[in-house]
């Protein structure tokens, strides 16, 4: 780790976190951006929606949404990196010029740490299947039929997830789920502690060829099995592959298939989510941000079609059959968590691959979920101006707390639910937009431009400019608009009730905990901004940022 | 597995891996250069 020199910072331990290649970086965004969602999100998303006819709006997304507002970031963390901020909401209020995007800001730490909430839990699952795997299996029978082992493969799950009733996992004592939760946490506290590139960098450097080792072992197996003589004929590999990719046409007219595919987009991508400008602030002011982050866009991508779109339905068709696979291809957990125990339970060898299949899940959330913890740590640290080890602390224990509120309202995953969706996909919208609109129209986007290209390795070509001003604000609003048309309404009749039916508790209690957020984080940026004015930080945007050029080192 | 299913999944999965080998090689290609 090379120091700085003292410069003007909003935080105590500033000038001690750095990046410490440029290759370290690109691994700790892609990772933070290769998650579940790649392999469990994106191939149930597509053959929903369309099956390849699904990767013209997901294209298209990845190239009006993901790439440009993934630049944007890239750019207004870098530059807010040299004004002395680390955290959204101080970054955002020097693009957007003020206290609105300050605020607006605020959402930006909100997103990764409420998913944090709910993440870490889904992370810890991952680890509890992947030792039991390793150990003997999950206790589903080779020998039964096809419905009792998904059966059995459901049981597993809700006993896992606790997912029968609400605080079972106090029940009986301390429940084996929890001491996987317990490990998990421990080990994203102390890698976030341990800081950037002695931390983050150094784990992902590592995390990252490994996880693509683990995918490429499980999608060499799966793409060479053989047709399972208990299924009917014809389900092979190829009726798998074909089930997958088989495109839809008339798909595409559904606003359905177009919202899907951006949301995938944004999920997958870690954008606005907030935290590609804290990983960025830390760069230096000749350090690329253009080819970085389409090299992070395209490893995200490369994870979520290449691996995550030829494993897990291909796998599941060759075993389960087409029936049964189309019966539990919906929903994030069902492919991987239900159909994909069963199909290691009639493949020969099935524990070492269900082993190496999830513990390279629990590797794809916990390079993502530290990039979650990440953004909030610099938060708190800025705000309350903490060293990194009591601002690793008080991350740690909002987190807690949010964490025991999702394992505790575990039955039917309710809890979990609808923090994912209104702040795991509402919200994102939301900061996505912000950060557009204060790249391109606060600030403007020939300076946004210009400052995207200091040391870039390559340029943004010229249409995309365009793109960045007119097409992704517009695009973005019109996917927003169907959002709030086709999804918000049933989750809101949860919250309100309807038809005679009371509210669901439960969601009324998320939305506790995020209002509750909310107020904590905006408090803070309050806080925070009287600090950066006393301490003479330009948090209004508006005097240049200091000249670097004489720094030592740079992320290589 | 029909011929345009053949043809998506080529399409997706070559462009994607492809982007990011390009990438990856521009990127270590510059490595150790200077900026």
């Amino acid at each position: 780790m090379d120091e700085r020199p003292a410069a003007p910072s909003a935080s105590p331990d500033d000038h001690q976190q750095r990046w410490g290649t440029r290759l370290g970086i690109i691994l700790a965004v892609a990772g933070s951006a290769v998650g579940l969602g790649n392999f469990l999100r994106f191939p149930g998303n597509a053959a929903e929606n369309g099956g390849g006819a699904f990767m013209i709006p997901y294209f298209i997304s990845f190239l009006l949404l993901g790439i440009p507002i993934g630049w944007a970031e890239w750019a207004m963390g870098r530059y807010g990196g040299r004004k002395g901020f680390h955290s959204t909401p101080a970054i955002m209020g020097v693009w957007g010029k003020g206290p609105f995007a300050r605020y607006m800001g605020a959402f930006g730490v909100l997103v990764p740490l409420v998913i944090y909430f709910y993440y870490v839990v889904i992370e810890s699952w991952c680890l509890r299947y992947a030792f039991a795997y390793a150990t003997g299996g999950i206790g589903v029978d080779p020998g039964a039929t096809v419905a009792a082992q998904v059966d059995a493969s459901r049981a597993y799950f809700g006993e896992v997830t606790f997912s029968a009733a609400n605080g079972v996992m106090a029940e009986g004592g301390v429940h084996a789920s929890l001491w996987f939760w317990v490990v998990t946490f421990a080990l994203n506290a102390w890698f976030v502690f341990r800081g950037l590139s002695r931390g983050i960098e150094k784990f992902c450097l590592w995390a990252m060829p490994t996880m693509a080792v683990c995918a490429l072992i499980v999608l060499g197996r799966v793409l060479t099995l053989p047709p399972d003589a208990t299924n009917p004929a014809g389900q092979n590999v190829l009726a798998g592959l074909n089930f997958m990719w088989n495109p839809d046409f008339a798909m595409l007219r559904n606003p359905q298939t177009w919202l899907a595919a951006s949301g995938q987009i944004f999920f997958s991508m870690s954008v606005g989510f907030g935290l590609i400008i804290n990983y960025a602030s830390y760069l230096r002011k000749r350090d690329d941000v253009v080819l970085s982050g389409l090299t992070a866009g395209a490893t995200n991508g490369f994870f979520e079609v290449a691996l995550g779109g030829m494993i897990t339905l291909t796998a599941s068709v060759v075993f389960l059959g087409l029936a049964a696979t189309q019966a539990n291809s919906g929903g994030t957990f069902s492919t991987g968590f239900f159909a994909l125990p069963v199909v290691f339970a009639r493949m020969p060898a099935g524990d070492f691959f269900g082993a190496v299949w999830f513990f390279m899940l629990f590797l794809a959330a916990i390079t993502s979920s530290l990039s979650m913890l990440q953004p909030a740590k610099a938060f708190f640290a800025e705000t309350l101006g903490l060293s990194n080890g009591r601002a690793t602390l008080f991350t740690t224990f909002i987190c807690v707390l949010g964490n025991l509120f999702v394992l505790w309202f575990s039955k039917d995953l309710v809890a979990l639910d609808t923090l994912d969706f209104w702040v795991g996909t509402f919200l994102i919208f939301v900061v996505a937009g912000t950060q557009i609109i204060c790249f391109s129209w606060v600030t403007g986007l020939q300076r946004g431009l210009q400052e995207a290209h200091e040391g870039a390795l390559m340029r943004i070509p010229r249409f995309v400019g365009f793109i960045m001003k007119y097409v992704s604000p517009v695009y973005l609003l019109v996917v927003f608009g169907l959002f709030c048309w086709l999804e918000v309404p049933g989750y809101v009749r949860t919250i309100t009730g309807s038809d005679g039916s009371p509210p669901d508790k439960v969601a009324l209690y998320a939305w506790g905990v995020i209002v509750a957020t909310i107020i904590l984080l905006v408090t803070l940026t309050a806080i925070g901004a009287r600090r950066w004015r006393a301490a003479g930080l330009d948090l209004d945007g508006r005097l240049p940022a200091p000249d670097d050029d004489d720094e030592p080192g740079g992320a290589r | 597995m029909t011929i345009l299913a053949w043809l998506f999944m080529i399409a997706s999965v070559g462009f994607v891996t492809g982007l990011m080998i390009w990438c990856f090689w521009k990127v270590l290609g510059h490595h150790g250069k200077g900026d």
